[in-house]
This record gives C-alpha cells, structure tokens and sequence, in this order.
C-alpha cells in the first residue's frame, strides 16, 4: 500500500484493528485449545463436520451392533447349555430303556422302577425345554407366552417366529432354536417316544422298547445338529461383536482425525499468535505517542 | 507608483491571511478526532493589478499583499462515492454473517447434543426394543426418545422462527432510521442550497450531508449523485429516495406488520411518496441484507429443516404401520405433523407403550423385526447432514466474503483518510508557520510605521 499521507486518526484505526484481529484469532486458538476440538461450528470446516456427523452416526450403529450381538450371545449361550442338559438326559433315558431290553423278563417291580424314572426324566426334559432367557422362552420363537411346552402333554405352545438379531448392516443372526426342530412333532415328539418308552417298560413289551429306543437315538442326533447349528451361530455372534468393538475403535480415531485439534500444534500457535498481539501493542504504543508537539518548545 | 501607505495595508492584509490561518489550524486541531470531519484549507492569493484597466491609476507590479480566497474543504466525490459503495457491501455482510453464525450455533452440530445424537438415541432405543419387544421399559425408552428427538428438532425450528421474528422487528426499525436519516438529508440539502445562495460557509454542511448520505447507503446500499445547488440525491434500489429537499419514505409494502409480525405475504419494500409506492429490489446494506435473510436464507433453512422431519416422519410411520403392535393390531402412525411447518408441529403420536408396533407379524406375538428396521439410520440422517453442511459452508463463504470486504472497506477508508484527514504535525507546522508569518508581517507594520516616522518627523528638520 503506497500512503502518501499519513494521518493519526489512520495511526489509532488500523491500530485498534489490528489489536482487534490479533485479539479474534487469539480467541479461535483459545477456544479450539479449551474445546480440544477444531471443528466447532459447521462452518469451522463444512466438509469435516459432515465427516464428523457421519462418523458419529457409525459409531452408534456399530455399538448397536455390538449390543445386538451381546444379546443374542445371551440367548444362544442359554439355548446351548440347555441342549448339553436335554442331551444328557435323553442319553440317560436310552440307557434305562436299554437295561429295560436287556432284563426284558425281569421282575415288574423293576420295570415299575424304570419306567418311573423315564416319566421322572421326561417331566424334567419338559421343563428344560421350557428354559427361558431374560423371561422368553428360548425354545418358543416369537411367543408372547411363557412356555414353549404343554408341561403335561409336551405340545408345542410356541410359534414359527424367528428371534433375530442384527450384527452389522443386513446382517441378520438367528438367536432362537425351534423347539420342534430339537424335540420333533407334536405326537412324534421326544416326550412322546418318552412316554411310548414308559408304557412299554411297565407292560414289558420289547418291540414296543426297540423303536422307542431308536427313535430316541433320532432325537439325539437332532440335538448335537441344533448345538453345531448354534454354535457356528455363537461364533458369527461373537465375531461380529469383536468386528464391532474393532469398527468403534477405529471410526473413534477417523472422528479424532475430524474434528479434534492438534493440541501440539494449537499450543505452538497460541504462543505465536500470543507474541503477534504483544509486538502489534508494543507497535502501537509506540506508534501512538510521538507527535511534533513533543519536540517543539 | 503605490502611495506611501500601500505597505501598511499590504502587511494588515497578511496580519489578516495569517490568523484566518491560524483558525483553520487549530479548527483542523480541535476536530481531529471527530468522525466524518474533512481537513480545510485556506486558500491564499496574492492581491495584483486590477482587472479592469483605469486612468490615473497605473500599477507598478510591486504587489498589494494576500486575499483570503475562501476556506477549502479537502474532499473527492469519486473518493467518497467508492466509499458509500464500500461501505454498504461491507455493512450487508456484517449483518449477514452476525446473523448467521448465530443461527449456526443454535444448530449445535457437530455436537453432543443436536438432532444426530437425538436421531442416535431415537436409533439405540428400537435396537432395544428389537432385542426386547415385551420390555415395557424398551418400550418406554423409544417413548421418551422418540419425544427427546421431536424436542430437539422442535428447538431448532423455533431458533430459526424467533431469529425470523428479530429480523422483522430489526426490518421495522431499519427502514425507519432509513426515514430518519432520509429527512436529515433533504434538510441539509435545503439549508446547503440556501446557504450557498446567501455566501455563507457550508463545510458544516457538507460535512453533515456526506455523514449522512454514508449512512444511508449503510443501511440500504444507496447511491448518491451531487446537485448543482450543492446538495446530494439519493437513490435506493435504483428508485430515488432524496432529490434534493424533498425525501420520499421507504416502505415495507407487505410481508411484515408495524409490530413486527409476520403477515403471511412475501416481503415487498417500496418508496413512497404518500400517494404512490414504487416497489424496490436488489438493495444492500442493512435493509438489504435482512431482506434477504427473511426472504431466501432463513426460509430455505426452515424449509430444509421441515423436509428432514416430514421424510423422518413419513418413514418411521410407514414402517410402524407394516407392524403390529403388542395386542397384535396393525400399527398406526407413530409420528404426526401439520402439512405446514413440519418441523415446528412433529409430535409423537401414540401415548400407550403397547401401540408401539414391534413385530412384523400379526396375532400378538414378540417378534422385533419392525423395530430392527426402525433402528437403522437412513435418510434422515443424510438429508439432515446435508441441510446442516449446506448451511455451514453458506456461513463459511459468507465468513470469508466478509472479511476480503474488510480489506477493501480499509483500503477506501485510508485512502479517505490520506486525503480528508487531519495530521497534527502538518497542522502544528501550519501553525507555526501562521505564527512566523504574523510576526513577520507585524514587523512590517512597525518597519514601514519607522519609515513613517522618519519621513513625517525627521525630513526637514535642521536641528
């Protein structure tokens, strides 16, 4: 700028502007330092806070994720520890019904006692069926009811319904176990081989045992099926979880990179631009007094 | 051949010049503070021969002193007018970025706590729901933040209504000071003209009719052309507002109520000369810069915001109305909202935790598929990112636009400056140079006075 002329009231204008605009930058580091971030407005930098708005919103999609994904480890760690007991139990039935075969001529009484111990263990297979987790029954779908079985007659109250779970974006995990796919049709059920099983040892007849006994060797086989079927669930689960945790980690450091300051750099720049403001006063004060008057006596 | 005495009255017209001098100096002095003043001059000029040649009287060259030839007022049209220019962009993006930055940190985002941590929290709470449609609590919680989330965008609508409403009344009382200043004018162009016509000095005046006319081109962009008689006109949106001692008033024609109020009309602005208005555009300034806040900016952003809530609404009601609620009933609508104004009126439409349609399947049953997909973010999400990094890089440009205006409204202003303003130093060398040439003129006066003597008192006399 080529002055020519040089008047005070210019002196004291563009003083007080440039303390004026030392002071206004001086406040922006002041306020990214206090905030710790470097977008605070939109207009900070347009594109960076949309950045920061769609991190944000990915980082409490995968943390839904995650959730999901804990809840439904919840679900089929109920379902898998009840199909290891159902699955003891069922073994445990067989072998009565083995020793029925084996002593087919024994005594009633001791039939009697086997026979007892089969309804014993299908009252308690009833009951497992009927676990629930966190109130539901795990084996009933999408029942709003709190059973899945008849504790009676073993009929399936539950319904087709699916207990999904979403793990990452349309991907959808299956938490649930059907019950008739575990204990077979209603009046071909696990129960009902029970009770056919029972009958027939009280009233000693072999042929009637043998296909019990088979079918309860069908019914086993369905049950270690569901427990691969759940396990390789749990595993999807579980990934998905620690993919999920990992995707929080890394968009929390995208979000970082964003929207917060680099507190190094805004510290270095505070201080400059806390030298900048001292030189424009001491410019200033100096600038401002001297006049021709002070000269002149 | 001049007379004896001419030398006397050449030195009493320099003691005459020296102190008018004087008084200029320390006039400029006095008002070197005081804004809109221009720096004076006075203009000197050596007495010669007489213009109209006469007999008997022959002029010899010797000279017959200084005449005060007027007082000069160191101003540029050009100058000034570059400066009204200035000044009234300058003042358009002032009031234009103040406003808008303020709008912006209404908006809160990036943040914590604006509509996406609201729509975040809308999201968690169906995933929960999804995870427990029997919970009364997870139904509850979709409740209360499917509430908390028509409060925030509620907030931010009526952020952007209550700036609106400042706005008008800021429109009322600019264009009233508009009327105000408009009437000044015409007065002093009036007493300008006369003044002029009687030869009294009009720097005052002037002074006053350039504040003016600066301050009118503030407030709506106005430019002005000087008259012949010394005054300035003013024209506002290319329709004149002063000629000369006559002021027409602007007028908000329609769009807004003397008490502030909106009417329902678009804002039309109008010059007035109490019968007939004239309807004005492409103003600046302040007038300028809130007209077009209320008429393009602030509505844009509304109807931006309402967009976000209807398109929320309209999906989050036809996914609820696929589903079925815990009774087994189809849903019904989730949100509601007026046609006009989506965003103000967005309410929560259902009041009983079990309407809340979870299920995808009919007859009572818990399954979540509905509330897994009302979990998902989806267009809402982007369509509010984009109103809000649409807004934020208008702020921005209007930032930056302002701040190279600065730089220019300066470069004007210094150059105004250089010319218009006072320097002490240049004034105290006036001054001193004013008080020599008074002594030395006196010590002409008492020379010549001495030469007097000698002549009248001494010639002739032998003793």
């Amino acid at each position: 700028m080529s002055v020519v002329r040089v008047t005070q009231p210019m002196l004291v204008a563009s003083s007080l502007r440039n303390l004026q605009g030392g002071l206004n930058k001086y406040a922006d580091l002041q306020e990214q330092l206090s905030t710790g971030k470097r977008v605070n407005r939109a207009s900070d930098s347009p594109s960076d806070a949309t950045g920061s708005m769609r991190t944000r919103v990915a980082i409490s999609d995968q943390n839904h994720y995650v959730r999901n994904a804990e809840n439904g480890i919840g679900w089929l760690g109920t379902v898998d520890t009840t199909l290891s007991s159902m699955a003891d139990s069922t073994r445990r039935a067989r072998e009565l019904g083995l020793q029925g075969v084996s002593t087919g001529t024994s005594s009633v009484n001791s039939r009697e006692a086997l026979a007892v111990e089969v309804d014993q263990i299908r009252a308690d297979l009833i009951s497992q069926a009927n676990t629930t987790y966190l109130g539901r029954p795990v084996f009933g779908g999408t029942t709003a009811g709190a059973a899945a079985f008849d504790t009676t007659t073993g009929a399936y109250l539950g319904d087709s319904g699916q207990v999904m779970r979403t793990v990452a974006d349309g991907v959808q995990v299956r938490v649930d176990m059907p019950g008739t796919s575990v204990v077979g049709p209603d009046g071909a059920s696990l129960f009902d081989d029970l009770t056919t099983l029972s009958t027939a040892l009280r009233a000693g007849d072999e042929t009637s045992m043998r296909t019990a006994l088979s079918n309860l060797q069908g019914r086993l086989n369905d049950i270690s099926t569901a427990q691969a079927t759940v396990g390789a669930s749990y595993k999807r689960l579980e990934q998905a979880s620690q993919k999920g945790q990992d995707s929080v980690v890394a968009l929390r450091t995208t979000l970082s990179d964003l929207e917060d300051a680099d507190l190094p750099q805004t510290l270095m720049n505070l201080k400059m631009q806390e030298v900048a403001y001292q030189a424009a006063l001491g410019a200033t004060s100096k600038a401002l007094q001297p006049s021709l008057i002070d000269f002149l006596r | 051949m001049s007379g004896s005495f001419s030398s006397l009255n050449t030195a009493l017209t320099a003691l005459r010049y020296t102190s008018a001098a004087l008084d200029v100096a320390s006039n400029n002095i006095a008002n070197v503070n005081t804004e809109g003043y221009t720096r004076r001059r006075v203009i000197a000029e050596s007495i010669g021969a007489p213009s109209v040649p006469a007999n008997w009287s022959i002029y010899d060259g010797v000279g017959g002193g200084v005449a005060t030839n007027g007082v000069q007022r160191l101003s540029d049209d050009l100058l000034d007018a570059r400066s009204r220019a200035e000044h009234g962009n300058q003042s358009y993006l002032d009031v234009r970025s103040t406003v808008l930055q303020r709008v912006e940190s209404g908006i809160g985002e990036p943040g914590d706590s604006g509509v996406t941590a609201a729509l975040g929290d809308f999201r968690a709470a169906w995933h929960d729901l999804a995870n427990d449609p029997g919970g009364t609590a997870t139904r509850q919680v979709v409740m209360s933040s499917a509430v908390a989330l028509t409060d925030a965008i509620h907030a931010q609508a009526s952020a952007i209504e209550a700036e609106q409403s400042t706005q008008r009344s800021h429109m009322n009382s600019a264009v009233s000071e508009v009327n105000a200043v408009a009437k000044q004018l015409a007065d002093a162009n009036r007493t300008i003209a006369a003044s002029r016509l009687d030869g009294v000095d009009v720097s005052n005046l002037q002074d006053q009719r350039d504040k003016l006319a600066q301050r009118l081109a503030e407030l709506t962009g106005g430019t002005a052309t000087p008259r012949a008689d010394g005054g300035l006109d003013v024209s506002v949106g290319g329709v004149g507002l002063v000629s000369g001692s006559t002021a027409k008033s602007l007028v908000v024609s329609s769009g807004i109520n003397p008490d502030g109020t909106p009417d329902g009309n678009p804002l039309v602005l109008g010059i007035s000369d109490g019968t007939t208005t004239t309807p004005v555009t492409g103003l600046t300034g302040e007038v300028g810069a809130i007209s077009d806040l209320l008429t393009t900016t602030l509505p844009a952003y509304a109807s931006g915001l309402d967009a976000v809530a209807k398109g929320l609404a309209d999906t989050v009601n036809a996914l609820h109305q696929s589903g079925y609620d815990l009774s087994g009933t189809a849903g019904g609508a989730f949100f509601s909202y007026s046609a006009t104004g989506a965003a103000a009126s967005l309410t929560l439409a259902i009041t009983d935790t079990s309407k809340i349609a979870a299920a995808g399947t009919s007859g009572g049953t818990l399954d979540g598929s509905i509330a897994d997909k009302l979990g998902a973010s989806g267009t809402a999400e982007s369509s509010y990112q984009q109103l809000v990094s649409g807004f934020g890089t208008e702020v921005a440009s209007v930032k930056r636009r302002q701040t190279t205006q600065q730089l220019l409204t300066t470069q004007i202003d210094n150059a105004r400056q250089q010319l218009s303003g006072v320097n002490l130093d240049e004034e105290t060398v006036n001054m001193l140079s004013a008080q020599r040439a008074y002594e030395a003129a006196a010590r002409v006066m008492t020379t010549v006075d001495s030469v007097l003597d000698t002549l009248i008192n001494r010639t002739g006399v032998t003793r």
